[in-house]
């Protein structure tokens, strides 16, 4: 176990290591404008520019720049083209916003799909069922900024119930304000995944409830409620688990870009939209690698967890 | 995006079906033409099936449209006045709010800041959205077979070097890499040898969605062929004499057909939701020409004065992509009733 | 100067002469004036910016929200007058006694510090400071520093390269207080250049560098505090500040907050609970704001500024003077006002209304501005032209209004018989990728604030001597021999009066010569909470759009 660990983490070291090459590579090999030439702004003479080349190494090869800024960024001393302030700052600021959303909906789509699974489960093939998973479905068929957009504006502005976006600091306004703030982008994330987890528990439940030693439960006179809590249930939220532990990684690593931008929340998927906007790299390259790192870290986590569980993975 | 659906079986067959209980297959009968007869059951996947077919049909028949109200995608209208139920109406007014769905052969659904037919925008950007959906799920289809064939058929350093590159890929946030190309391309275009795009090209967010989809089908797709390759068939061929390339194209293909037609609908519904994601953050479709996401983005900023700028576009994109999952379910269910397509983790 | 959004437009002026009637209003009298004091005193009010300021350092910023705070937290040598209407675009002494001798040949400036200043933080206030102010901007390397080497060895002293070298047009006496100043050409703008927030004066231990995470003093009504880079700041009001002619603050203190997102903005100040909104309602809350709150707490005054589209008189298609005349007949200014919103006032001039120079072109050699256009005309000229056909690539950068306009001018080319398409560039490397002869752009979209209320800083865009290989800003590379010449000579004259009828005929020769597309000039708006006293203490000012200083509550 303590080698497949290893292997796992050594991997994940790796994996980042060629994300950060590849999105350096991205934003220099591709042409795109004179990042000096951008930051020498509207009046600027080729010595302004020459002198921000020297002072950023523009002018040196691409791989001295490359380890200059991985240097950086480990530092912590990036600095961001556009407007000088330091990256990992900001996304420091940015993190708990981004965490927020991405944990507070991660536990909504999980409780809420699971609820809406077990439910259909047990209505299998009446209309009710149709109904929740059609209803899951369309959730799953919006694009999450046009749902937001809604709802931020019918729900917030005009009707006055919630905020008009922004985030609260719990510290500064208290957590009620927090809360406010934070349902309606909650709400919007969570309805992306909603109707799959709740099919997928549909699915594994159907499948369980079947087998041979749920019937041995049942014959040995379990109660139903026993037999689908201890067995059924049990089987059935392993793949869940690791659904939802993949999924969760995507939504920290930026797949809540687009829920932050509508809601203004401010977490670190605005500020790479905002900074790629400006073809501002060293804050793209950053969140990059800290949203690649949560994605690879949950992986990791969840391979870790499968091999515990099934030793035959251990050895492939 | 969740592709997991796939690896859900699910059961709208109960209700579908009519209530008809599955009989015993008769042996006579090809896996094929099961399939379609399956299929031909469930009511719900068909009739989403058919409305894909009709919001098709209605993307195709545009310039028919156009030439009925008389303009086109990219015409703005902006001092221009209209009569509608009698009264005179300005298309745009001054303070820069445009016409509400008119209902009538001109501006049908109304107009846009730029004075533009929202109708027609909205059927040429289904055009546009529709290609970029079902040729990027095309690319992504093509280059996950070829390298998920080619790493669960030759394994060894093959398979480990795909493999590596793709759990790089599947690291990054796929819409982090999507928007970081899309505006990277954008600006410059694509050069490969010859070949050579404009950046202003609908081709450079076909590309890009095509090939970051190929993570998510590229696992399912080696985790089958390696275990298709053990199969007795396989041996008889190797046997015979055939090359890995015979091999290939001969027997593994076939036997993925029914996993690709499950994907597909699935891949073109995620193709679509992703070109809305990037046009929405400016890394998509580029200007003037019309796609839902752009049209979305453009609506978002005028909810208060215009709301039919973010509901239409936005009603046609979910019907669309509804109606590929739901169809997409109806063909995984009558591939296979009992199918758990599973995605790979490690 | 450039705007990217409408937020950042530096300088406005109002319709000197009473405007048409589109403009919201004419600006209601206010006691506002100077310091008459009416409405209280004391309070806190929030503001919100799309973005933070460029800087925080006088030396270098260069956008309208970074002049808003330094007006008053810096005071140059010469100042404007907190005053509404063209009265606030006279210079007045700041920190100098008087306005200065100015010698015949107009290349020496005669001033004298006041005497007794202090800085925010009770640092008295020495003549060689100036020296030092004017160091900064040109060591820095700031967006205005062109302005000053005008100054007699301002070029040496950037050849030298060191910080404290010694600048041999400028000479001070800490003991009497005199500075003098020696240009090398008489320059008629130079008073409006010493009166610019680049020459806000600050002592003179300030570093050579970028200052903006911990600001210098001043001498000002205000001082920053709090300043937390690309979040926020406050102005916090100057106990002992007490220049004389010089207006005190009234609010205790204002905060600037930065809120990107416009609709935000426009919600919360509706709801009250943002006091201050500097960028116009978001596109779909204008039409509503107009209409509930015209002269309660909101307002709308055209600014003098210029938007256009560039044509390049270099290249094909627009060598061609049939071709540039066909787009001038072709382009729909009604249009173009919708795509403001009504926020643009269509115009036929280059110059703007309130800019002294101006005399209105009518009738429009192109057509009225609020008429249809010959759309016939102008297909006409096109085929005259040979020009027809062309593939023409129409320039625009990414912010919303930038985007339509490019998109708009595409459709009107192809209308006209073109092949035209919008090119869309990224709003901070724009104007530098129009301004690079390379690009070879046929067209774009362009506009401009003024930097002072002097028409040579309009007329500049489109002199023969500004074009430049790169940083150019006549983008059109328009090359008018005989405007050249004009605009030679009145630039030299330090009377405004005397040479405003030259701008104005160099005005109408690029208009007649269709050397670029003008459509009109940009509005503004403010919009208050109902805390703000808007009937007795909102200012307009015409050359910082708000005044600070005369903010006040109810």
């Amino acid at each position: 176990m303590g080698r497949f660990v290893i292997r796992r983490i050594l991997g994940m070291v790796i994996v980042m290591f060629a994300v950060s090459v590849l999105t350096f590579l991205i934003f220099n090999v591709i042409p795109n404008g004179d990042p000096a030439d951008r930051m020498a702004g509207k009046n600027s003479t080729p010595a302004q520019i020459e002198a921000i080349n020297r002072e950023w190494g523009f002018d040196k090869p691409i791989y001295t720049q490359y380890a200059t800024t991985m240097e950086k960024v480990a530092t912590g001393d990036l600095i961001s083209y556009a407007n000088q302030t330091n990256v990992i700052e900001e996304i420091k600021r940015g993190i708990p916003r981004t965490f927020a959303l991405a944990i507070g909906a991660a536990l909504l789509w999980f409780a809420m799909g699971t609820a809406l699974g077990l439910y259909t489960a047990m209505r299998a093939g009446r209309w009710t069922d149709t109904l929740v998973t059609v209803l899951a479905l369309i959730g799953v068929s919006m694009p999450v900024f046009w749902l937001g957009a809604l709802a931020s504006y019918y729900l917030g502005f005009k009707a006055g119930l919630f905020p008009n976006g922004g985030y609260s600091e719990i510290g500064e306004a208290g957590l009620w304000e927090w809360v406010k703030h934070m349902i309606l982008p909650w709400t919007v994330l969570a309805t992306l995944f909603i109707g799959v987890y709740s099919r997928v528990l549909r699915s594994n439940v159907l499948d369980t409830i079947n087998d041979d030693y749920v019937r041995t439960a049942r014959a040995k006179g379990l109660t139903e409620r026993r037999v689908m809590i201890h067995h059924v249930l049990r089987n059935s939220l392993i793949p869940i688990v690791t659904l939802w532990g993949l999924d969760f990684g995507a939504v920290l690593g930026g797949g809540a870009i687009l829920t932050e931008t509508v809601f203004d929340l401010q977490g670190v998927g605005q500020y790479f939209a905002e900074s790629i906007g400006q073809l501002d790299v060293p804050p793209v390259l950053a969140v990059t690698l800290f949203g690649a790192f949560f994605i690879v870290l949950l992986n990791t986590l969840v391979d870790i967890v499968y091999a515990a569980l099934d030793p035959r993975i251990r050895l492939s | 995006m969740s592709i997991a659906d796939s690896s859900v079986s699910s059961d709208l067959s109960p209700v579908a079906d009519g209530g008809q209980v599955e009989a015993a297959p008769d042996p006579g009968i090809s896996p094929g033409a099961l399939a379609l007869r399956r299929l031909r059951r469930k009511r719900a996947a068909l009739a989403f099936g058919a409305l894909f077919v009709v919001l098709v049909g209605l993307a195709l028949a545009a310039p028919l449209w156009a030439d009925i109200a008389g303009t086109t995608p990219a015409k703005n209208h902006l001092s221009d006045t209209i009569v509608v139920d009698g009264e005179e109406q300005q298309v745009v007014t001054f303070d820069g709010v445009p016409i509400a769905p008119t209902w009538q052969k001109k501006f049908f659904l109304g107009a846009d800041t730029n004075g533009r037919d929202v109708a027609v925008r909205l059927l040429y950007g289904a055009r546009n959205s529709l290609f970029i959906g079902v040729v990027a799920a095309l690319i992504t289809t093509f280059l996950a077979v070829l390298l998920g064939t080619l790493a669960g058929y030759f394994r060894g350093w093959v398979d480990a070097v795909i493999s590596r590159s793709l759990d790089v890929l599947w690291a990054f946030p796929v819409l982090l890499l999507g928007v970081a190309l899309g505006v990277a391309l954008a600006l410059g275009g694509l050069k490969i040898g010859p070949l050579e795009i404009q950046g202003d090209s609908k081709w450079i967010p076909t590309l890009i969605i095509g090939v970051v989809g190929v993570v998510y089908l590229a696992r399912p797709i080696r985790g089958q062929v390696l275990s298709l390759r053990e199969k007795e068939f396989v041996e008889a061929a190797r046997a015979q004499g055939a090359g890995p390339i015979r091999i290939m194209i001969g027997e593994l293909l076939p036997n993925l057909a029914s996993t690709l037609l499950v994907f597909f609908p699935l891949l073109v519904a995620n193709s679509i939701l992703l070109e809305a994601a990037l046009s929405f953050l400016g890394a998509g479709v580029q200007p003037p020409e019309p796609s839902w996401g752009t049209m979305l983005a453009e609506g978002i900023t005028l909810l208060a004065t215009s709301p039919h700028l973010t509901i239409v576009p936005g009603l046609m994109l979910v019907l669309t992509v509804l109606s590929l999952n739901i169809f997409g379910d109806g063909v995984r269910d009558a591939l296979d009733p009992r199918a758990k397509v599973r995605l790979e983790h490690s | 100067m450039l705007c990217l959004t409408f937020a950042c437009a530096a300088t406005l002026g109002l319709a000197a002469c009473g405007g048409d009637d589109d403009d919201g209003g004419t600006s209601t009298g206010g006691a506002a004036a100077t310091d008459d004091g009416a409405g209280k005193t004391g309070g806190t009010i929030s503001t919100a910016y799309t973005s933070f300021p460029d800087y925080l350092d006088p030396a270098l910023s260069y956008t309208q929200e970074g002049w808003q705070s330094m007006w008053t937290v810096y005071t140059p040598l010469l100042t404007y007058k907190h005053a509404e209407g063209a009265e606030g675009a006279t210079v007045v002494p700041g920190l100098a006694e008087a306005m200065p001798e100015i010698s015949d040949d107009g290349k020496t400036y005669r001033l004298k510090l006041r005497q007794g200043l202090k800085y925010s933080d009770g640092k008295a206030v020495k003549a060689s400071d100036f020296e030092h102010t004017i160091k900064r901007v040109l060591n820095l390397e700031s967006g205005g520093s062109s302005f000053y080497q005008v100054i007699e060895g301002a070029d040496k002293y950037l050849e030298d390269g060191r910080a404290r070298a010694d600048i041999s047009g400028i000479v001070t006496d800490d003991a009497t207080g005199d500075i003098t100043i020696t240009l090398t050409e008489a320059d008629g703008r130079f008073p409006y250049i010493l009166a610019m927030n680049f020459a806000g004066i600050v002592p003179s231990d300030t570093p050579f560098e970028n200052q903006t995470k911990n600001p210098p003093v001043g001498v000002g009504p205000y001082k920053f505090e709090n300043v937390r880079i690309n979040r926020g700041y406050d102005l916090v009001k100057v106990a002992n500040f007490n220049v004389p002619d010089q207006a005190q603050a009234k609010l205790d203190t204002i905060k600037v907050e930065v809120v990107k997102n416009r609709r935000r903005q426009t919600q919360d100040t509706i709801q009250n609970k943002l006091d201050y909104m500097n960028d116009p309602p978001a596109p779909d809350q204008l039409r509503d704001v107009r209409a509930e709150y015209t002269d309660e707490r909101y307002k709308e005054f055209v600014t003098n500024s210029t938007y256009y589209y560039f044509l390049n008189n270099d290249i094909a298609p627009f060598n061609k003077p049939e071709a540039r005349q066909a787009v001038n007949i072709a382009v729909d200014k009604r249009s173009l006002a919708r795509l403001f919103g009504g926020l643009l006032e269509p115009g036929c001039n280059f110059l703007p209304p309130g800019m002294k120079g101006y005399e209105k072109i009518d009738p429009c050699p192109w057509g009225d501005p609020t008429a249809a256009p010959d759309i016939e005309k102008a297909k006409q000229l096109v085929q005259d032209s040979g020009t027809a056909g062309q593939t023409v690539t129409v320039f625009g950068n990414d912010e919303p209004e930038s985007k339509s306009l490019a998109e708009y001018l595409s459709d009107v080319l192809n209308d006209i018989g073109y092949k035209a398409r919008p090119r869309i560039i990224e709003a901070s490397v724009y104007f530098t990728t129009i301004g690079n002869q390379k690009t070879r752009a046929h067209a774009g979209f362009a506009n401009w604030f003024q930097d002072f209320p002097h028409p040579g800083n309009f007329m500049f865009l489109v002199d023969g001597d500004s074009i430049q290989a790169t940083n150019n800003q006549n983008f059109g590379n328009v090359n008018n021999p005989e405007v050249n010449r004009i605009l030679d000579e009145a630039n030299k004259n330090a009377d405004i009066d005397e040479v405003a009828d030259d701008y104005a005929r160099a005005d109408r020769l690029i208009v007649e010569g269709a050397h670029v597309v003008p459509y009109g000039h940009r509005k503004l708006t403010v919009f208050y909470s109902d805390r703000v006293d808007f009937e007795n203490c909102t200012s307009w000012h015409p050359v910082y759009n708000l005044d600070f200083t005369q903010l006040c509550l109810k």
